[in-house]
């Protein structure tokens, strides 16, 4: 049986402990009596993934089995999730190439010519030959791109079908070519409780028009938290939920197939990234010093390059197959099989640790946007019940925030940073004043749909995504942050742990309660 | 740009060194260790401390580098050697266990020609838990590890070696003694020697552990006295059970000791007459049995005029 996770009193014993700083690493000391939250360890994975995939096809939940699906004469698309998932990408074969295959061979079999592949990429930007080669494989790619196998583009009004409303008001539009389809196919990998369910085609198919009633400041604000999709948890999952109605009502059939991943999240050599670090062998040890120094000395462009040629050697631990709510529901079970590890109380400071990926930099930049939204936005909410940190508490992330953009996939947070946050950080007021502007810019829309531009609305939802802890927190402190980026933030900038607890003190007292979680691998607190 | 501050080499290697694990078992922070599995059952490899060139190297460590050390620490005197001529290995050399003292004292006080082919059983939890003492045990002492409560296969390296004709220290009481008296001889080793059928040499090891006690890492100063004592060489008897060689062999050893603090002559009619003193020490609060055990061995000859 997998070791489950565990809280870590720190005492005289524990070894200082590792904290990702970007693409950078180091070991930290805490003060006795911090909490150290760690992970399960990583389930084991299936052997016969390919086998597990037929299996779920075969026998999938409250839903006919797959081969029955398909038939003659009929019009199949089949979505997948996009260069956001897994993190870091994972090693091939890609888990989504080997599901895709095998439903591509199912439909060959059945003499399905109709087929379509989408990329359901929402308002991320396109990706590109290479990174769908690697995603869907080289004999799918072979057969189906660029024709068959195609980017979602949600500012395609032509091929956008508009289904009316939810019952909340909240406009539901999808993809025209899945919203025609006999069966829509939606090849899914749910790496955190967030991902999954009916966010997958109601938003990874969705216009602009479709995704702005959940990406908004009042609903984030009332996503408590937004890795707990249970019905009255997550205003967000509340919403794709209501959308998903409304396309089973108006009879788009929806056939999904979720997988999970353990969480081997570092190859070899930095094996030891996945390890308690009392449990590091002489060679973890030195392998972490080799690798640190290395890194440390490297030019950054060069380091850069590294990390973003690491691959995942996640193995896979569930597939399911059918309805949509039925095989989310297995799905998640097993997602907090392997993340949730239950902790006593809340703390006054939260300990965070921001690594050098989050899944809107994958082969790209985290600009400083993008280490709000990692932070703020997804590490703060990965528990379930209420936050490890009491309202009003501090977090404490390191990360250096370095003030870069990429100038081809991120062009509007350039000018978001500059402009927007500049003048003020509140998530309501840049939803009120700037939102619009942004989100119908043709510039940024024509970079969205002709280069690889993220959509210029994109930013502000990065934004908004940490609004709940903004609105939670008294502090957030930003260790190595650059001072002018944490500024422009709202963040505070210490240069060493000691200085970060010294300055947080003034929020949460001078022997404030500490928790450290200990991402990654990924770790979702359950706080009672 | 403000980037944390850079850790020099030096700061990182205090780091790393917080965590690493030098010593004899890895520090688990309290709250970890419900969830630390116990560490993995592997076996250091010691084939290669039986090759040729380890053998020289093992020979040139005793002789050049651990006699003149422990002979310079203390003051060792050697008996009984002549009970080894004519005797054929391989052979298990036992003894009292009261001192790390023990092994070195054994195999530079043997002949050359039996140290060559003699290696020491050495408990697998102590001497074999990480690699730089592992490599050190196997090197200079010839050492194997052997799982102390492991049964049959705990000695199954033994038997392998002794069919190759190794002859092999062993101390039957499994561990170092805490107050210097000889605890209970555990049974394995004369049920290996009467499944091997090999001769068993009795050693006693007098002045060790007031020399060098549990717990202290070198000797005490001043070159106390240490005697080693070969006995006669004991065979198991045919129909002999294991419980009753280990009787013969703390008889032997009992014995070595009377003959120490007496003569041979006084030890061998007390032995016939049963009056041989016990080694269980006195009964009593441990500290009686300490301070008798530590009790200052007796200087051969007459004392130095000097002093």
């Amino acid at each position: 049986m997998t070791r489950p996770g565990f809280v870590l009193e720190v005492d005289e014993r524990t070894p200082p402990l590792l904290v990702h700083e970007g693409e950078g690493f180091r070991l930290q000391r805490f003060p006795l009596g911090t909490r150290v939250i760690y992970p399960p360890d990583a389930l084991p994975r299936i052997r016969d993934v390919r086998g597990a995939i037929r299996h779920a096809l075969a026998n999938p939940h409250d839903s006919e089995p797959l081969s029955e699906l398909l038939k003659p004469g009929m019009k199949l698309t089949v979505a997948f999730d996009d260069i956001s998932l897994p993190l870091p990408p994972m090693r091939s074969p890609d888990v989504r190439q080997l599901v895709l295959e095998e439903v591509i061979e199912l439909a060959a079999r059945k003499g399905v010519e109709d087929v379509k592949l989408l990329v359901a990429n929402s308002l991320h930007r396109r990706m590109n030959a290479d990174e769908i080669k690697h995603a869907v494989g080289e004999r799918v790619f072979r057969s189906f791109y660029p024709n068959d196998l195609t980017n979602h583009d949600a500012e395609d009004g032509d091929n956008l079908t508009h289904f009316g409303t939810t019952d909340q008001g909240e406009d539901v539009e999808i993809n025209k070519r899945a919203a025609e389809s006999d069966l829509i196919v939606y090849v899914n990998i749910n790496l955190v409780a967030m991902d999954g369910g009916h966010k997958s085609v109601p938003v990874g198919l969705a216009s602009y028009r479709s995704v702005k009633p959940h990406h908004n400041v009042h609903t984030m604000l009332h996503s408590k938290s937004y890795m707990d999709p249970r019905p009255g948890h997550s205003a967000i999952h509340d919403s794709c939920a209501r959308m998903g109605k409304v396309l089973k009502d108006a009879g788009v059939r929806i056939f999904t197939i979720e997988t999970t991943l353990n969480n081997e999240t570092f190859p070899e050599p930095f094996g030891f990234m996945n390890k308690r670090e009392w449990e590091w062998s002489v060679k973890d040890q030195a392998v972490y010093l080799a690798a640190k120094k290395a890194n440390d000395a490297a030019p950054p462009d060069l380091r850069h390059q590294v990390w973003m040629r690491l691959q995942s050697p996640s193995g896979v631990t569930g597939v399911n197959a059918g309805d949509t709510d039925a095989v989310h529901e297995r799905t998640l079970a097993r997602l907090h099989q392997q993340q949730l590890t239950e902790v006593d109380g809340q703390s006054d400071i939260l300990v965070l640790g921001l690594p050098y990926i989050g899944p809107y930099n994958v082969n790209s930049i985290m600009n400083p946007i993008l280490v709000h939204c990692l932070g703020l936005g997804y590490l703060f909410n990965m528990y379930r019940n209420k936050p490890v940190v009491r309202p009003g508490g501090a977090m404490i992330m390191f990360h250096p925030a370095p003030w870069e953009f990429h100038q081809v996939h991120h062009p509007s947070y350039v000018d978001f940073f500059e402009e927007v946050l500049s003048e003020t950080t509140d998530p309501s007021t840049i939803e009120s004043k700037y939102e619009q502007h942004y989100a119908t810019d043709p510039w940024y829309i024509h970079l969205y749909r002709k280069s690889y531009a993220y959509h210029g609305v994109h930013p502000f939802y990065m934004w908004y995504w940490g609004a709940h802890a903004l609105d939670y927190l008294g502090d957030v402190i930003l260790v190595g942050g650059d001072p002018k980026t944490c500024a422009r933030m709202g963040y505070r900038s210490a240069s060493t742990f000691r200085d970060a607890l010294e300055m947080a003190g003034e929020t949460v007292g001078r022997s404030p309660s500490i928790s450290y979680l200990h991402v990654p691998p990924l770790t979702m607190a359950d706080v009672r | 740009m403000a980037r944390s501050r850079k850790r020099t080499l030096a700061g990182e290697l205090r780091d790393v060194a917080k965590g690493w694990r030098w010593g004899r078992r890895p520090v688990i922070p309290r709250a970890a260790e419900a969830h630390t599995p116990p560490p993995r059952r592997w076996t250091f490899p010691t084939d290669w401390a039986r090759t040729p060139a380890a053998r020289a190297a093992r020979e040139v460590i005793l002789s050049g580098v651990m006699k003149p050390i422990v002979w310079n620490e203390t003051s060792p005197e050697v008996f009984g050697l002549d009970n080894l001529e004519g005797l054929r290995g391989p052979v298990m050399f036992i003894s009292n266990h009261s001192s790390h003292l023990d092994a070195t004292l054994i195999m530079t006080t043997l002949p050359q020609s039996w140290r060559d082919r003699t290696a020491v059983a050495a408990a697998k939890d102590y001497f074999f838990d990480v690699w730089w003492r592992s490599t050190f045990t196997a090197l200079v002492y010839g050492g194997v590890p052997i799982e102390r409560g492991g049964g049959e296969r705990a000695t199954d390296k033994v038997r392998e070696l002794i069919r190759d004709g190794w002859s092999l220290v062993v101390f039957p009481e499994g561990t170092r003694s805490t107050d210097g008296w000889i605890q209970r001889f555990r049974h394995g080793t004369a049920r290996l020697a009467i499944e091997m059928g090999m001769p068993v040499v009795p050693i006693a090891i007098v002045g060790a552990y007031a020399a060098m006690p549990k717990g202290r890492s070198w000797p005490r100063p001043g070159r106390p006295p240490v005697r080693v004592r070969y006995g006669r060489p004991l065979f198991p008897e045919e129909g002999e059970t294991h419980q009753q060689l280990s009787l013969r062999m703390q008889q032997s050893v009992a014995e070595l000791f009377d003959e120490d603090r007496t003569s041979w002559w006084d030890a061998l009619g007390r032995a016939h007459r049963g009056q041989t003193p016990k080694l269980s020490g006195p009964a009593g609060p441990r500290w009686t049995r300490v301070w008798e055990g530590s009790r200052p061995v007796r200087r051969s000859g007459k004392p130095p005029t000097w002093r």
